[in-house]
Formats: structure tokens, sequence, C-alpha cells
């Protein structure tokens, strides 16, 4: 049991856990399905509490053990059990109808990683002896970030830009907890309650958006411009 | 509530009534302090700093107390004072109609802010209450805004006025940042440490930042349109004081923040002066709204401070110290009396629109008969701004004027061929500006009426009668007493160019003004007014030995053999300025228009329609061109702003890749 308190081991476990973040990020983008894409998005964000408590582990910070906790309480359990009741409310089962259609979505998402990876790799310093956990992870990190970003922009409906902002949420998340091994225990806990009030907010804006415009094509509030 | 607040008021005043008095009251206690203060300032100066308690690190709410900052505020006080008093009788008939305590409230407002912006010590307060000097100006101008153009103008003042305020803002960031701090103490000489190219540019910012306020030419064009608006006591303060602030700000930048500025800078500034002084004067000439009138000769008496400061800059650039203190002390006078004398004349024109409900000189005349006092006051200040002696324009230009002499001797460079040019374009503005006034003066108050209105006219009530009294006599103190006045300039010359002049100025008997330079000249008011009496007293004794055995025959005036003259034979002032126009058609390119209607011949016209009017020069080639411009590129940006969450998400995203990507490389 000595990888238990392997410091190096602890890095390639978390590596490979933010690997997959990226992977399911990407699956999101590709993922067409409205239900797919919320569960996609729990368990992207359960790899990221995961993350949070290996990383608490390794570097003996309990108090990581909290974010992570957390984590799963609000981004595994109760956002994708709000959203889900949502998207069931308003009745809606059809597809996502992205801007940029899908194959060429995932190319540019592949691009945006590399851009990640050039800004990531301007952060190493491997001669500076700094921790080099932040290598791999933090360009992980950019580019999930980025690809949310790019979700946001490339779907149409209120809905779906709700949760490309709970994955760029995540991307943020991981950034944060990789480079300073966690934060503050006041800045986790108002980062969470401010992603509940998000979440929540945007809810009812969806909701309202539709009975409006009959519609969550948020390309229909163009008839708001004077 | 509101019957309550009627029921308890003191004395039985009603709202408005209490509004009218408790602001103004108040207005002219604030005034009457800050006069005391601030004499206390120039000629005692401490130094003294105050901070609020609230501020933080960065943006603390300091004032500091300087001499030059006290001397400002002393022109503030007095003038505030004066348009305080006056302002009881001039509102007084407002009351029921208009909302006085909005008035009230920004007038004070406004006071509040003119004193900040010329004490505050730090880049961020200064800002804050420059604007809110802005803001509250933007308000009494727009106070009677049921009228379209008033509306317009208050528009223009308010887009120009931020307009300016940005290149202040650059211009106070490049210093910021060459400093480290946003304190003033810090920016003290620190321009002049700046590579040349910065110079040139912070110069350039301030100098039309400030320009803007204070009305250089081209940058007038909201002046005229914005002072005449307004309510004749706010007009008084605008044309008084607020522009003011401009000159207040470019005399911080010149003689405080810069050392010594290259001497183009000077040059530039010196160009600009002649330039709005010339153009303002032959303007004003133009106009037949007594108040537009009177706006324009804003613009050319701040042509007259900018030549002062012009010449005090170039004096510097080429190590002149007691010559540059010279022009300074011309172009601060000038300043002070141009707040007093322009303020009486602003007062005197409210006077005539309190009583004859209007501004066109054409429908006036007459008036002196009915308000003897307003146009005794308003002769006075005519007669100073004309710069004739032995009132106080008069000194200010005379020192202009001798520092402009003396500078041709200064260097053997070509620049020097410029003051005597500069010389004597000023000589040409003051001539133009006296024959403005004998216009302004004779149309609308002598002769007879030329209209209802003018022929009804009533004297203005005692308070306002006292505010331009106070302001008459100090047009006469300045003037007489000039030479115990100018030691007053010592503190501010030790402050801003390091020599005290003040001794050199008056000579021996302390009541004969020198130039203080090789062969300058020397003047005395006091001697002047002494002759003016003495002469005046001759035909008094011609008549004494001779004219009372001669017998007095009394008739009608001469009326060319067609008797019973009527206001239709009256000199207009259109009449008056034609030959200026025509000389001067080149600048204004005249437009007129005659119709006549005639039934039998061409000879006996019934009745015949003349219009007549000028090219409003910068307006057609600059301003219309520019706004055109305007609208065409906001159209064509409309279309980035697209309506669409898309799009503007793809703009940040857009952004912050390459924000990312820059900080990479960088």
């Amino acid at each position: 049991m000595d990888f238990l308190h392997n410091p190096e081991f602890g890095d390639k476990l978390v590596t490979l856990m933010a690997a997959f973040v990226l992977v399911f990020q990407i699956a999101m983008v590709g993922q067409r399905s409205l239900i797919m894409n919320i569960r996609l998005f729990g368990a992207q964000s359960f790899l990221l509490a995961a993350i949070a408590a290996v990383i608490a582990h390794y570097n003996h910070a309990p108090h990581i053990y909290v974010a992570a906790v957390m984590t799963v309480l609000v981004k595994v359990i109760l956002v994708p059990v709000l959203l889900e009741r949502l998207v069931d409310r308003i009745e809606i089962r059809h597809e996502i109808e992205p801007i940029v259609n899908v194959p060429l979505s995932i190319v540019i998402s592949g691009g945006l990683t590399l851009v990640a990876y050039i800004v990531g790799e301007s952060f190493y310093h491997p001669e500076t002896g700094a921790a080099s956990l932040g290598h791999n992870t933090l360009a992980v990190a950019i580019s999930v970030f980025l690809i949310g970003f790019f979700m946001m922009i490339n779907r149409r409906k209120a809905l779906t830009q709700v949760f490309a902002l709970l994955t760029l949420e995540n991307g943020i998340f991981l950034a944060a907890i990789c480079l300073t091994y966690g934060m503050p225990l006041v800045v986790d806990l108002g980062v969470f309650f401010d992603v509940l009030v998000a979440v929540l907010v945007l809810g009812i804006l969806v909701y309202r958006i539709r009975e409006t415009f009959e519609s969550m094509d948020v390309s229909k509030l163009r008839r708001l411009r004077g | 509530m509101r019957w309550e607040l009627t029921r308890f008021s003191p004395g039985g005043l009603n709202a408005p009534r209490r509004a009218r008095i408790l602001a103004f009251g108040l207005a002219l206690a604030g005034a009457l302090l800050e006069i005391a203060a601030a004499a206390v300032g120039v000629l005692a100066p401490a130094g003294a700093v105050f901070s609020l308690p609230f501020g933080v690190e960065l943006f603390s709410w300091t004032v500091r107390l300087n001499p030059l900052s006290c001397y400002f505020n002393l022109a503030l006080g007095i003038l505030a004072a004066a348009v305080s008093i006056y302002s009881f009788g001039y509102l007084r008939d407002m009351e029921g109609r208009r909302n006085l305590g909005v008035l009230g409230f920004f007038y004070n407002v406004l006071l509040l802010s003119l004193t900040l912006v010329f004490t505050a010590a730090n880049v961020f307060f200064f800002l804050v209450a420059w604007e809110v000097m802005a803001l509250s100006a933007y308000f009494l101008v727009s106070f009677e805004h049921e009228k379209e153009a008033t509306r317009r103008a208050g528009t223009v003042f308010l887009i120009m006025s931020h307009a300016g305020t940005g290149l202040l803002l650059v211009g106070f960031l490049i210093l910021a940042q060459a400093a480290g701090t946003l304190d003033f103490a810090a920016f003290h000489h620190l321009a002049s440490k700046l590579p040349p190219s910065q110079q040139g540019l912070v110069f350039i910012l301030f100098f039309l930042g400030f320009g803007v306020k204070a009305g250089v030419i081209p940058l007038h064009v909201w002046l005229p349109a914005a002072h005449p608006v307004a309510p004749s006591n706010i007009s008084s303060l605008m044309s008084g004081i607020v522009i003011k602030t401009g000159i207040y700000g470019m005399a911080l930048v010149f003689f405080d923040f810069f050392d010594a500025p290259p001497v183009w800078a000077g040059m530039v500034v010196l160009c600009a002066g002649v330039v709005s002084a010339l153009l303002g004067v032959l303007y004003a000439l133009m106009e037949h709204d007594l108040k537009r009138l009177l706006a324009y000769h804003s613009i050319e008496n701040i042509g007259i401070i900018l030549i002062g400061f012009g010449a005090a800059l170039v004096f510097r650039g080429m190590g002149h110290p007691e010559l540059a203190a010279l022009a300074l002390i011309a172009a601060l006078y000038h300043t002070l009396n141009h707040a007093i004398f322009k303020g009486l004349l602003f007062l005197g024109a409210g006077s005539v629109l309190h009583s004859t409900r209007t501004r066109n000189m054409e429908e006036m005349g007459g008036l002196i008969r009915r308000m003897p006092v307003t146009a005794l006051c308003f002769l006075v200040g005519a007669v100073a701004i004309s710069g004739l002696p032995p009132l106080n324009g008069f000194v200010s230009e005379w020192l202009t004027y001798q520092a402009l002499l003396a500078g041709f001797g200064s260097t053997a460079e070509l620049t020097r061929v410029a003051f005597p040019i500069a010389g004597a374009l000023l000589a040409l503005t003051a001539a133009l500006a006296a024959a403005c006034f004998v216009k302004a003066f004779g149309i609308s108050f002598l002769a007879l009426p030329r209209s209802e209105h003018a022929a009804q006219a009533q004297e203005a009530p005692v308070s306002m009668r006292i505010g331009m009294g106070i302001l008459a006599a100090g047009c006469l103190a300045l003037g007489l007493g000039a030479t115990w006045f100018l030691p007053v300039f010592d503190t501010i010359t030790a402050q801003t160019i390091g020599v005290k002049m003040g001794a050199s100025l008056t000579a021996a008997n302390g009541l004969v003004l020198t130039s203080g330079t090789f062969r300058g000249g020397a003047v005395s008011t006091v001697g002047m007014a002494a002759m003016l009496v003495l002469l005046s007293a001759i035909p008094g004794m011609f008549w004494l030995a001779w004219g009372r055995r001669s017998r007095r025959a009394s008739g009608p005036t001469w009326d060319c053999g067609l008797p019973g003259l009527t206001a239709d034979n009256e000199y207009t002032a259109t009449g008056f300025s034609k030959p200026i126009r025509m000389i001067f058609s080149a600048l204004y390119r005249p437009r007129r228009e005659i119709q006549a209607d005639y039934e039998v011949s061409l000879y006996y016209p019934t009745a015949i329609r003349f219009e007549s009017e000028i090219e409003p020069a910068f307006e057609k080639h600059f301003y219309d061109p520019l706004q055109a411009w305007l609208f065409r590129f906001a159209g064509r940006m409309r279309s980035v702003q697209a309506g669409s969450i898309h799009a503007y998400l793809a703009y940040i995203f857009v952004a912050l890749i390459a924000l990312l990507l820059f900080g990479v490389r960088g």
C-alpha cells in the first residue's frame, strides 16, 4: 500500500482523471441529447470531486475534502436534478441544435485544447522546482474553460447555455484547485453558492424566456433591440 | 405632510419663497466666508492641506490651499456674493411658476464644486469636482427646459464638456503613471521630466481639455449657445467663473506640473489666444441678442487671458522669469477683472431681460430713462470691458501690452516677431470691443424705445441693484486701486515662477503703475481719473465765467426737416455693425435677402423685408462634418451591436483568446 503515500502516484492519478474531465467535455460538445449532456456534466463534476479528494489526500490538506464533498452535493446531485426537472417541466425532449455542426465543433475544440496547452506551457518552469502538478492539469483546466465558452456561443437554447456555463465553471474550479492546492474554504463556499444561484436564476430566466417568446431560442432576443 | 411644512414654516413664508431665501441667503454667507478665507490664503499663504476622513489610499478627498487656488476662490467668492444678492430680486417673480428649490440646490452645488475644483489636491478629487461642476452647470443651463433651444444648448454643453474631460483624464493618467501616485504634490514640475514627445502630448491634451471649458476657439461652440439660455444670474456665474476653471486648470498644468514648457507650447497658447480674442469680438459685433453678444465677449476675454499665459510660457521657456511673472500677473489680473465686469454685464442684461422680457437689442432702446441704475452699472461694465481707463479692464490689458512689448526686446530670435503682431491684434481687439459696446449700450439704453415692452420697462428691484452695484464698485476699485492690489500677486508668482514682481510694478509714490521692465511704460489710473474730473470741471468754469449772461434756448432734436422723429428713424444694431460686416466679409460671408412689395412703382414700396445672417464658419466647416462623420461611423458600428447573445459571447471569447496568447508572448 505504498502508493497511497507516494505523491508522484497522486500526480499521475490527478493527470489521468483530468484527462477524463477533458474527454467528457469534448463528449458534451459531440452529444446532442439534452439529458445525456446533463449526465455527462454530472460525471465530469464527479471526477472533479475525485481530483479534489486525491489532492487533499496527498497534500494533507483536509479542507479540500470539504470542497470535494460540496462538489458532489451541489454539482453531481443537486444541479443535475434541478436541470432535469426543469427539462421535464418545460417538456423538451428534442435534440440540441448547435450553430456549428458537430464534426466541426469537435475540430474547433481540438484547436482550443491546443491554445490551452500553449498558454499552460508558459506557466511551467521545471527548473525552478515548482510543483509540476499544474503542468498538464492547468492546460486541461484552460481547455475545459475555453471549450465551455465555445459551447455557450455554439448553442441556441438558453438551457443548453446554462450548463455550458456550468462546465466553464468546472474548468475554473479545476484550475484553482490544481494551482493553489485548494483555496480557502470561504472562497470555495462562495463559488458553490454562486453556481447554485446562477442555476436557479437562469432556470427562472429560461422559463420566462420560453413563456414570452414561445421558444427558448435566445436568437429571438434580437427582437428586443431598439 | 405638505400642509404641516407650510404651517410651521418660519415667518409664514411659503415653500418657494423659503427656498429662494434659504438657498441664496446661505450661498451669500458661504461666499462671504470664502472671500475671507481666500484673502487670507493669498496674502499669508500657509500651504494648508486638509483631508476628509473617509478616503482610501489612492482616492483621498484632499484639498490644499495655495496662493493660486485661493486667488481663484477669491474671484469666485466676490462674484458669488454679488450674484446671490442679485438672485433674491431676480427670481422673485418666478415664484410659483418655477421650481426655485431645484435652482437653488444646483446653484449651491455649483458653487461648492467650483470651490473644490480650485482646491482639489489630487487627480481623483479634482475630476470628481470637475464632473459635479459640469453636471450642476448643465442642470442650471437647462433650467428653462421647455424651450427647444435650451435643451439643445444643454446637450451640446454636456457633450463637449465630457469630451474635454476625456482628454484631461488621459493627460492625468500619463502624469500619474510617471509619478506613481495621483497626488498633485507629486506632479510638481514632473511633466518637464518626461521625454519631449510625451511632454508635447501632455501639453496638447491638457490645453484642449481645459480649452473646451474655457471656450477657446475653435472649441467654443457650446459657449454662445449655453450662456444666453440660462437664467441671467446663472449666465453671470457661468461666464464669470465657470469658464475660468479652464484657466485655473491651464495655470495649474503650465506653471505647476510643467517647470518650463517647450517654447512652441507657449507659442501655441499665444496664437490660440490671439485668434480667440479677435474672432470672439468679431462674432460679438454681429450679435443682436444681448446675452449672446456678451457670451462672445467671454471668448474674446479668454483669448486676452491666454495671450498673457502664452507670453508667460514663452518667456519661461527662454529664461526670463521676471517677464514671465509680468505676463502671468497680467493674465491672472484679467481673469479676476473679467469675472467681475462680465458678471456685472450679465447681471445688467438680466435686469433688462427681467424688465423687457426680450434679449433682442432691436426691441430695446431708451432704457436709460426708465432704468437709470441698471444703465449706469452696465455702462461701467462696458467701459471696463472695452479696456478704457481708469477701470480695471484697462489695467490688465495695459499690463498685457507691456509684457508683449517687452517681449520684442527679450530675444534676438525670430520668435520675437510674434510679440508685436500679437500686441497689434490685441489692440485691434480692444478697439473692436469698444465699438461693440458702443453698439450694445447705445442701441439698448439710448434713444427712443423700439417696442412696447421697452417703453414700459421698470427699474430693477433693490437687491438686483445692490448686486450690480457691488460689482461696479469692484470694477472701479480694481482700476483705481491697482497699485495697492498688485502686491497680492507676489505670493502667486513666487509659487509658480519663483520671483516677486509686486514692488517693481509700483513707482515710488504708490500711485503710478510701471511695467518694471527696461524702457517700459508707466501709467496712473488714479491720475487719469483725477484728470477726468478736472477736465470735466473746465466746461463748468466756462459756464460760470460767461454762460450765466447768455440766453438759453431749447429746440427739437435735429430732424433733417422731417418733424416728428419716431423709433423707426433710429440707428439699428444691424445698421451700426454694417461697416464692420463689410470690412470682414471674407470672414463672415454674410448672406442677405431683401424683398420689397410694391404696387405702382419700384420706387414706392409698400413693405420691405430685410434678412441678413452671417455664416457660422466653425459650425459649418468643422462641427457639421464632424457630426456627420460621427453619425456615419456610429451607423456602421451599429451592426456590431447585433442584439445577439451569441455574437456578444463570441466577442468576449475572441478577446479572451487574443489576450491569453498576447499574455503568453509578453
